[in-house]
């Protein structure tokens, strides 16, 4: 009797589903399942308890949300409590005013690029397209001592500075975010600028009234693209910064990992604070992102 | 007469808009020269004089070293390859490279086809198939470890512990061969969404009519991947390979995250990390980072040159 009905259900099955359906369904569930385990695993994780984390077997569904991950990251009373929130401070005072500026330089020098006629146009936009070949290794070396050098004459500290690290986050993201606006402002008739122009408005103002509000969905891309660039940074973090105080989050989630106790579910915890954001904003504006990522051949 | 003035006009009005220009791009370029093409150029100088962290603050006056960094890198039991069991970074960086950009692309062929077809989802599917790639790296890293984690109660040894293929747990990341294997496919696994994307955008201009015609004339699937499809993306795959692989080749974090550079799989930029700031030697550090730099470009010339011919002629 239940072997006619399996029968059936097979039968129902192929009936319903052709081989090649299948054949599709199954790599489909295949992709989906190797991308998203590691990210179920990674949040279920952070809610387990230190006893559910060091067993004999993984737990694959926690028995509870537990918040114990959580509680050493920002509770003070907590024995070995993370001052996390501090971490996070310190991301976003990288990442914003890295993507801030990084939009308003990108946008002057997009509209040159676009717009304007001078002699010389080529051979910056191949130089800033070397950025592309060179190894981030390769820059912090000499990076580093030159502004050990200038910063004894000026009297700062290379490290421990996180204006220095937004200076160099520009450097790296900068060629890119004005490739992308590039390409976005070509796509702008010209006309309506020249309107605007004949009726007496400054380049500048051309630029303000006009270009700036019909480029938004690129300058929102841009925004992001650099704002995550930032906040994923790791190498250059990590030369740096030396003060656990101003570690950012991913030199810190580094730190946890590292410690001699091994406490997988803080990392995986202050990972998934890492992530989420990110993975958000990504959702939240995927469609002006992916042409982005495309026209600029996104670093990564 | 009123066209001279006109044309001496319009020449100023050029000039103008010029020094405008400059005066645009100028923040730009102040950083991008200053951050990023000196540097590149200060490292050359770096890597043939003898910089550590005590002439840190006076590295202009760093004694002349000649080429004693650059022999010092090749000769590092480190660096050089010392047979089957011990590749040394150069070997090792060029094996992981390829093998990952390949998989990589392969992979990432294989997601746009299937993304291709219409089907319920599809958007959806094709956001999360970029988690990956948007996802910070230490995360990412640090999941994968918890995953393949060599004690019992990692999911990867519980898995097949059950399954029955091992019996005891593994050290994935701290076994040789295997640990250079995962950091490959580890690549893929996050690096495949970005191949995928532009080998989408490229499918969708394919003109349909092409398909339509191979129908008529009675071809196969494969025969339109293969007649078609294939030909078309040649020089979207092209680019894709170059640019992962140059990318590969310069990638520091993911496999200082994932094994520490150990167990077979210290790879160039590791090296250059691990001479610069654990044994503070910058010169050597930048000697190793040239080797690393010569060789990209070699390659690139090579490419260019040989396979982006190629498609340009077909």
């Amino acid at each position: 009797m239940i072997e006619t009905r399996r029968m059936n259900l097979i039968q129902h099955l192929a009936h319903r589903f052709s081989l090649r359906q299948i054949a599709f369904l199954l790599i489909l569930t295949f992709f989906l399942t190797s991308i998203l385990f590691p990210f179920y695993w990674m949040i279920s994780s952070s809610f387990k308890t230190q006893a559910e984390i060091g067993g004999r077997q993984p737990v694959y569904i926690p028995s509870a949300i537990r918040l114990d991950a959580y509680r050493e990251l920002f509770d003070p009373s907590h024995p070995s409590f993370q001052n996390f929130g501090a971490n996070i401070f310190n991301s976003l005072m990288v990442s914003i005013p890295t993507a801030l500026i990084a939009v308003i330089l990108s946008v002057l020098g997009a509209y040159a690029i676009a717009r304007l006629k001078f002699k010389g146009k080529n051979l910056f936009l191949n130089g800033v397209l070397m950025v592309y070949l060179l190894p981030g290794v390769l820059l912090i070396i000499p990076l580093f001592s030159m502004l050990a050098n200038i910063g004894d004459r000026m009297g700062f500290n290379v490290q421990d500075n996180l204006s220095v690290l937004i200076v160099t986050y520009l450097a790296q993201t900068l060629p890119v975010a004005m490739y992308m606006l590039t390409n976005y402002f070509r796509t702008i008739p010209d006309e309506i600028e020249q309107a605007a122009l004949i009726d007496g408005c400054s380049r500048l103002g051309v630029i303000w009234r006009v270009t700036l509000p019909l480029a938004i969905p690129a300058l929102v891309s841009v925004f992001i693209y650099t704002f995550m660039i930032a906040w994923n940074e790791f190498l250059y973090a990590l030369v740096f910064l030396n003060s656990r105080e101003l570690f950012t989050m991913p030199i810190k989630v580094n730190t946890i990992f590292n410690d001699p106790s091994p406490r997988p579910h803080v990392v995986m915890a202050a990972s998934t604070i890492m992530t989420i954001p990110v993975v958000v904003l990504f959702l939240a504006l995927e469609r002006f992102l992916e042409e982005g990522l495309t026209a600029g051949g996104v670093k990564g | 007469m009123n066209q001279l003035s006109f044309i001496s006009r319009w020449n100023a009005l050029q000039a103008r808009e010029a020094r405008l220009a400059w005066l645009l791009l100028f923040p730009t370029a102040l950083i991008v020269f200053g951050l990023i093409i000196f540097p590149a150029v200060f490292s050359v100088w770096i890597s043939f004089h003898d910089v550590g962290l005590r002439n840190l603050n006076d590295v202009f006056h760093a004694p002349f070293a000649g080429w004693s960094n650059y022999t010092r890198v090749f000769q590092d039991f480190a660096f050089k390859y010392q047979g089957p069991t011990n590749w040394g970074a150069a070997v090792t960086s060029i094996v992981y490279s390829f093998s990952s950009t390949v998989l990589t692309v392969l992979i990432g062929l294989f997601a746009a086809l299937l993304l291709n077809r219409p089907f319920i989802g599809r958007g959806m599917t094709r956001a999360i198939f970029l988690f990956p790639y948007v996802a910070p790296i230490v995360s990412v890293a640090f999941v994968w470890r918890w995953i393949l984690d060599p004690r019992p109660s990692g999911v990867v040894n519980d898995l097949l512990m059950r399954l029955g293929v091992i019996e005891l747990p593994l050290g994935y990341l701290s076994t040789r061969g295997l640990a250079l294997l995962l950091v490959i496919i580890f690549e893929a696994w996050r690096y495949f969404p970005f191949a995928m994307l532009m080998i989408l955008a490229r499918l969708q201009a394919i003109d349909n009519t092409l398909y339509e015609a191979a129908e008529v004339d009675g071809a196969n699937t494969w025969q339109k991947f293969s007649f078609i499809t294939l030909p078309e993306l040649r020089y979207v795959l092209g680019a894709i390979f170059l640019l992962r692989l140059m990318w590969t080749f310069n990638k520091f974090d993911d496999i200082f995250l994932l094994t520490g550079g150990g167990f077979g799989t210290k790879v160039l930029p590791v090296l250059t990390y691990e001479f610069s700031f654990r044994l503070f030697d910058f010169g050597r550090g930048a000697a190793t980072a040239m080797t690393l730099l010569v060789l990209l470009i070699v390659f690139m010339l090579i490419y260019v040159r040989v396979v982006m011919r190629n498609v340009d002629e077909q």
